[in-house]
C-alpha cells in the first residue's frame, strides 16, 4: 500500500484534469454568485444553479466578456477545469463569459474567436499594407452576387488601370468554405497578385457562418499577398474580418480601399507637370539674371569702344588736317608754278605787242631767213596775216641754223612788219 | 500626340508605379537644384514625357477582368466578360 503526500495527490489530480477533453474545453451554465475583483483586475466568482456550485475565476485580459459577471447574473462560461492545489478546491479557469440565452453559434465564434486570438491570427503587427497601386487583384467573392457587380463598378469608376482576377466560390452553406479556402489557394498559385478581396453581402450569423469557420480564417492567415475583407454589414464582425489584413465596411468600401483613385493621382501628375514647368522657368529666369550680372564685368574687362572710338577720331581728324595742310602748301606752288608757265607761254608774250613770224613752216628768227618779195604769215595776239618782205638782202640759206638761236638783229625787217 | 508615342517606347517595361515614382525623383532632383542648366532641361524634358506616360496609362486603361478556376464547382458561369487584349 502506497502513502502520498498531499502535493503528489494534488500533483496527480491536476495531471487528470489536464489530460480530460471535456473539462479542458467546457461550457458551464449557472447564476453569478460570491462575485469579487481584486485590485489586480481578476473575477473571482461562483456558478451555481439549484443544487450544486462550481468556483470560477477570470483572469484579467484571461477572455471576453469579464463586464457580464454581475451578481446574480445567468450566464454561459467557458474555459478549464482546474484544482487550485494550495486550497484543494477545484475551479473554473473561465475564458469566455456571455449572457445565458445566446445561440449555439454565437459560443462557437466566441470560443474559435479566441483560441486564434491567442495563437496569434489577429495580431496588428502582422497587418500587411495595401499596395498602392495594385495591377492583379484577386476577388474571393460569388461570380452572381451584387457583391461582384459593385466591386467591377467600383473598380471601372476609380482605377481601371488594373486586372480582376475573379476566384468564385460559394458564400452560403455547407459547401462554401471548401470554395472559399479552394479560391484561396488558386490565387496563391498564380503567385502575381497583388491584394485579393474577400467579400460577402449582407446576412444572418448563420448565412455569414462559413467566414466564421477556422479553414477560412488559415487561408486568409497563409496568404502570401493583402487581404482586404468585407463580410457583410458594417456591424457584422467575422473571424475571416479579424483574420485580414484590412477590414472593410462593405465589398463596395473594401474597392475602394484597394483601388487608388485615379482622379487624385490625375491631378497628382498634374501637379507634377506644374512643378516641372515652374522649375524650369526659375532657372532659365536665373540663368538670365546671371547672364544679366555677368554682362558688366564682361564689359569691364575689354577696352572701352567708346573711348578707342574717340580717339580714332581725333586720330582722323589730325591726319586729315595735316593732309588739308600738306596739299594747301602743293596747291600753291602749283598756282605759282602755274603762272610762271604762263608768264612764259607765247600767247601772253602776243598779247604784249610781240608777233610771231612764220615763213612756209618755219618761225622766222632771223632776217637772214627771208628775202625781199617773199610772202610770210605773221601771228598777233588774235589772229593771222600775211605780208610781203621788203628793204631786206637776199638770204644767205646756209647760215640759216646756226644763227638760230641769236635774238633777232635785224631791226629794219621788224619795223617794216609792224609798218605793213 | 509624337511626344506621346516616344514616351510610350521609352517606358513601356514600367508599371504604373514605377513610372510615377521616376517623375517625383525627377521632380525631386530638380527641386534640389543642383545640376547644370542643362541636366535640368534634360530632366524637365524626362518628367513632361513620364507625366504623358504616366497619365495616358490611367485615361486610357479599360478594366481587364479574368476568371480562374476553382472548386466552385458546376454551377460555374460563363467568364464575367471577354479579355480586352
Amino acid at each position: 500500500m502506497a502513502v502520498y503526500s498531499v502535493s503528489e495527490v494534488a500533483r496527480y489530480l491536476t495531471e487528470i484534469l489536464r489530460e480530460d477533453p471535456v473539462l479542458q474545453n467546457v461550457w458551464v451554465q449557472g447564476e453569478v454568485g460570491n462575485l469579487t475583483r481584486s485590485a489586480a483586475g481578476h473575477s473571482y466568482f461562483s456558478l451555481r444553479d439549484g443544487s450544486a456550485t462550481l468556483r470560477c475565476v477570470m483572469f484579467r485580459g484571461g477572455g471576453v466578456g469579464a463586464d457580464l459577471i454581475e451578481e446574480g447574473g445567468a450566464v454561459i462560461a467557458h474555459g478549464r477545469i482546474a484544482l487550485y492545489e494550495p486550497r484543494g478546491d477545484l475551479q473554473l479557469i473561465a475564458d469566455i463569459v456571455q449572457p445565458e440565452g445566446v445561440g449555439e453559434l454565437q459560443l462557437k465564434l466566441e470560443e474559435l474567436k479566441l483560441r486564434l486570438e491567442k495563437e496569434g491570427l489577429f495580431e496588428p503587427s502582422r497587418k500587411r499594407p495595401l499596395p498602392r497601386f495594385p495591377v492583379r487583384v484577386g476577388v474571393v467573392t460569388s461570380p452572381t452576387g451584387s457583391v461582384w457587380h459593385d466591386i467591377q463598378n467600383v473598380t471601372t469608376r476609380r482605377y481601371p488601370a488594373v486586372e480582376l482576377v475573379l476566384a468564385p466560390a460559394l458564400v452560403q452553406g455547407q459547401e462554401a468554405v471548401g470554395t472559399i479556402v479552394a479560391a484561396f489557394d488558386a490565387l496563391e498559385r498564380l503567385n502575381d497578385i497583388d491584394v485579393v478581396i474577400v467579400a460577402r453581402g449582407g446576412g444572418s450569423l448563420e448565412d455569414l457562418w462559413p467566414f466564421n469557420e477556422e479553414d477560412v480564417a488559415r487561408a486568409i492567415f497563409k496568404s502570401k499577398t493583402p487581404v482586404v475583407s468585407a463580410i457583410g454589414h458594417e456591424t457584422d464582425y467575422s473571424i475571416a474580418d479579424l483574420v485580414a489584413d484590412v477590414r472593410a465596411p462593405t465589398p463596395s468600401a473594401a474597392a475602394e480601399l484597394v483601388m487608388p483613385d485615379q482622379a487624385e493621382l490625375l491631378a497628382g501628375i498634374g501637379m507634377h507637370r506644374r512643378s516641372l514647368d515652374s522649375i524650369i522657368m526659375g532657372r532659365l529666369e536665373g540663368a538670365r539674371w546671371e547672364l544679366d550680372a555677368l554682362r558688366p564685368r564682361l564689359h569691364r574687362g575689354l577696352p572701352d569702344f567708346d573711348t578707342l572710338r574717340l580717339r580714332i577720331d581725333d586720330m582722323m581728324r589730325t591726319t586729315a588736317g595735316h593732309l588739308r595742310g600738306t596739299m594747301q602748301v602743293a596747291g600753291e606752288r602749283v598756282n605759282g608754278l602755274r603762272g610762271k608757265l604762263e608768264s612764259l607761254s607765247p600767247s601772253d608774250t602776243l598779247s604784249r605787242g610781240y608777233a610771231i613770224v612764220h615763213s612756209g613752216s618755219r618761225v622766222v628768227i632771223s632776217s637772214s631767213q627771208v628775202g625781199d618779195g617773199d610772202l610770210i604769215g605773221v601771228t598777233v595776239a588774235d589772229g593771222d596775216f600775211k605780208a610781203h618782205v621788203t628793204g631786206n638782202a637776199p638770204r644767205p640759206a646756209t647760215r640759216r641754223r646756226t644763227k638760230s638761236r641769236k635774238p633777232p638783229t635785224s631791226g629794219q625787217a621788224s619795223m617794216d612788219l609792224f609798218n605793213d | 500626340m509624337q511626344d506621346t508615342t516616344k514616351a510610350e517606347d521609352e517606358f513601356k517595361d514600367l508599371t504604373f508605379e514605377q513610372a510615377l515614382e521616376q517623375l517625383e525623383e525627377t521632380v525631386r532632383a530638380m527641386e534640389a537644384g543642383e545640376l547644370s542648366l542643362n541636366e535640368t532641361t534634360a530632366l524637365f524634358e524626362k518628367g513632361m514625357r513620364l507625366a504623358n506616360f504616366c497619365g495616358d496609362l490611367l485615361s486610357k486603361a479599360e478594366l481587364k477582368i479574368t476568371q480562374i478556376q476553382t472548386a466552385y464547382g458546376e454551377s460555374q458561369p460563363e467568364p464575367a466578360e471577354p479579355d480586352p487584349f
